[in-house]
């Protein structure tokens, strides 16, 4: 499966982007604006919907070849990349996009060419398909776990160590009741939100710091 | 690879003196044409790279400029904007990148780092404090008579003298200044443990341009380096931080956490670092400190942590594992070879001796600083991912225990055994033990590059 690595799914989608000359400002850039806005951590659309680890949306205005033989070539037309690192099969999560943030993909894709619009669910389906690229070869730092999983299991470690860090010396009865109770209390908490979890960092990028 | 050219570079780039006292000067150039005079009259009292053959001098000087500093001696702008941006920002505005906010932020630095006041900074060690005061003096009256700069600030620093000798421990009562990494082409006494891991295990020199400027680097690429190249070359960039200890919270915590801990205290102090305060490591004596170990240069920095993956012996987030991984994460330790910095320092304040009462608001700590070719590649990132973040340790948001920025948070965890002689262990609410008090990026020239700013043939063209 080249779109696959156990149960993490890598989708790759290029959308060709509307050209249109008498459009103001163009498609791309209305793209772009829109991109430049979207929101972070909790509130990101890939939070709202479920099963994504990670995405990226980015708009790719050409590809110019530049090796030899000396030669000029171009892209047909500019294009919307979307990469998704997701759960499950691909048709459950274009659908959990589909239902759970219509107004975000539309304000995106209606500057793709053909788009049809997230409302029809069985076309908008067969559209991010016929624009799907194989992956086949991609890098998910998640476990082979689920998005659920994973945050389940941050919160999980979290607690635990804090447990551990306010239980040291503590005698073995009282431990064992205090624990008994933190695991019943573990267990009923909702888990965290995706896009949550992470630290709140100044920094946008990971290890670059230019 | 042929010897380096030691008389063209400056001695504190390619030794650690050694020397145990020292003061700092902090310079503000008045005017350019004086500036430069000022530095050709220095240029001959600058100590270089050669080899001292058994004779030590009394005293020795060094230079290296900010990028205000280069600006106001009138450096070409091309050859300006051709230095690397974390450079020509500067320290103070890299706050925020290198994670010195809180009580570490820009804010509460000393006045002279808090604007952009310090052009240059001459560094001056002396084998007691007479010769010291004579370089001193010599050298202020050289500034005076040139009417080049105005000291605008001084730091004075001392290796800690205890029994009446001087030692290599610092405030919190760690033996410090193992290991600065090996270079190639740089003559000094190597010992195993100091450059890079080969696959069969030895150790190597690491290539010179990690240090240097105009020569290749691991990435087999010269540094990013201003141009022209002879004004670049046999050069480094200086990180110079001033850290204050509070050494009063340190051990008020150590004793807190010792009552708890079920290995005893001076085993958790080891802990935090990686090796007992003698100095011995860890990874080589988990259970008590071996002078025998740390007196023996063929082993007190041969290790790796390859067979101590669940940090038993020494915990995965301690200081020295934290900033020079060797094996940790895997490929041979080949990850971390464009990472290594070669360390400068010496602490300043009174030393207070266990037992005795100790304040934090006294100045104590240690001058800290950093010769690398690439300051974001390098110094940045071991500051920014190893000391104040740990997820490349598989240590999630965790900081360094003793360097990290806290504020009262974190979490410091002692992986230990099943043994009761060396338990596992988490400590938290971390203060800061240690505060930074301000300082800057610094370029050290070759001396040839130092005549060329002195007699204004800086040419990029």
């Amino acid at each position: 499966m080249p779109n696959k690595n156990g149960s993490v799914y890598g989708l790759t989608i290029l959308s060709p982007i509307i050209e249109d000359k008498s459009a103001t400002p163009s498609h791309d850039l209305q793209i772009r604006n829109y991109l430049a806005h979207l929101s972070t951590r909790e509130e990101s659309p890939f939070a709202q919907a479920p099963g994504t680890h990670l995405a990226r949306l980015v708009v790719m205005d050409d590809v110019i070849y530049v090796g030899a033989p000396a030669c000029e070539d171009h892209l047909k037309s500019k294009y919307l990349i979307f990469e998704s690192n997701c759960d499950g099969d691909l048709d459950s999560y274009l659908s959990g996009l589909a239902e759970n943030i219509p107004d975000h993909l539309d304000a995106v894709w209606k500057h793709c060419v053909g788009y049809p619009g997230a409302v029809n669910r069985p076309a908008f389906i067969n559209y991010m398909k016929a624009c799907q690229l194989d992956t086949t070869f991609f890098f998910a730092a998640v476990n082979d776990k689920t998005v659920t999983e994973t945050l389940r299991a941050l919160q999980t470690q979290n607690a635990v160590a804090d447990f551990i860090a306010t239980h040291q010396g503590v005698d073995a009865v009282t431990l064992q009741r205090e624990f008994i109770e933190f695991v019943a209390h573990l267990k009923a908490m909702p888990p965290p939100k995706p896009g949550s979890m992470g630290p709140h960092r100044d920094i946008k990028t990971g290890g670059r710091n230019e | 690879m042929s010897k380096l050219n030691e008389t063209d570079i400056q001695g504190f780039v390619l030794r650690g003196y050694n020397l145990p006292v020292a003061r700092y000067l902090f310079l503000r150039f008045e005017g350019a044409a004086r500036a430069r005079k000022l530095i050709g009259r220095l240029l001959s009292e600058i100590t270089t790279g050669q080899r001292w053959d058994g004779v030590k001098p009394q005293s020795t000087v060094n230079i290296a400029f900010t990028h205000r500093g280069l600006e106001r001696l009138e450096l070409p702008d091309a050859t300006l904007l051709s230095f690397p941006v974390e450079f020509q920002q500067g320290m103070r505005h890299r706050a925020e990148i290198l994670g010195d906010c809180g009580v570490n932020s820009p804010d509460h630095w000393e006045e002279i780092w808090r604007e952009d006041r310090v052009d240059a900074w001459i560094g001056i060690n002396g084998v007691t404090g007479e010769s010291l005061e004579a370089r001193c003096a010599a050298t202020l009256s050289l500034i005076n008579e040139t009417g080049g700069a105005t000291a605008i600030s001084s730091q004075d620093a001392a290796a800690v003298v205890i029994n009446g000798k001087p030692t290599t421990s610092e405030h919190f009562g760690y033996t410090d200044g193992f290991g600065n990494p090996d270079y190639l082409g740089i003559e000094r006494s190597t010992q195993p443990g100091q450059g890079k891991l080969m696959p069969n295990r030895t150790w190597a020199p690491l290539a010179t341009g990690e240090l240097l400027l105009g020569y290749a680097d691991e990435a087999g690429e010269l540094p990013v380096a201003p141009i022209p190249h002879l004004l670049a070359s046999n050069g480094t960039f200086m990180v110079y931080r001033k850290l204050h200890q509070n050494v009063a919270t340190f051990r008020a915590y150590l004793d807190k956490q010792s009552l708890l801990y079920g290995g005893g205290k001076e085993k958790l102090a080891a802990k935090f670092i990686g090796r007992w305060r003698d100095g011995t490591p860890l990874e080589l004596s988990p259970d008590h400190p071996d002078q025998a170990i740390v007196q023996n240069s063929n082993r007190n920095t041969d290790f790796t942590y390859g067979a101590d993956a669940e940090g038993n012996r020494c915990p995965i987030g301690a200081h020295i594992r934290r900033v020079h991984p060797r094996d940790a994460f895997g490929f041979n330790g080949q990850l971390i070879n464009r990472r290594r910095i070669t360390r400068r320092g010496l602490p300043y304040g009174r030393f207070v001796p266990e037992g005795e009462p100790v304040d934090d608001t006294e100045e104590r700590g240690i001058i800290f600083m950093v010769l690398n070719a690439s300051l974001s590649r390098q110094f940045e990132f071991v500051q920014q991912q190893w000391v104040q973040y740990g997820n490349d340790a598989r240590l999630g948001n965790d900081k360094d225990m003793l360097l990290g920025s806290h504020g009262g948070t974190g979490r410091f965890v002692v992986q230990g055994e099943a043994r009761p002689s060396n338990p596992p262990f988490v400590c938290s609410n971390l203060p800061d033990f240690v505060e930074l008090r301000g300082g800057d990026y610094f370029f050290l020239p070759s001396i040839t590059a130092l005549g060329m700013i002195a007699m204004g043939l800086v040419d990029p063209r």
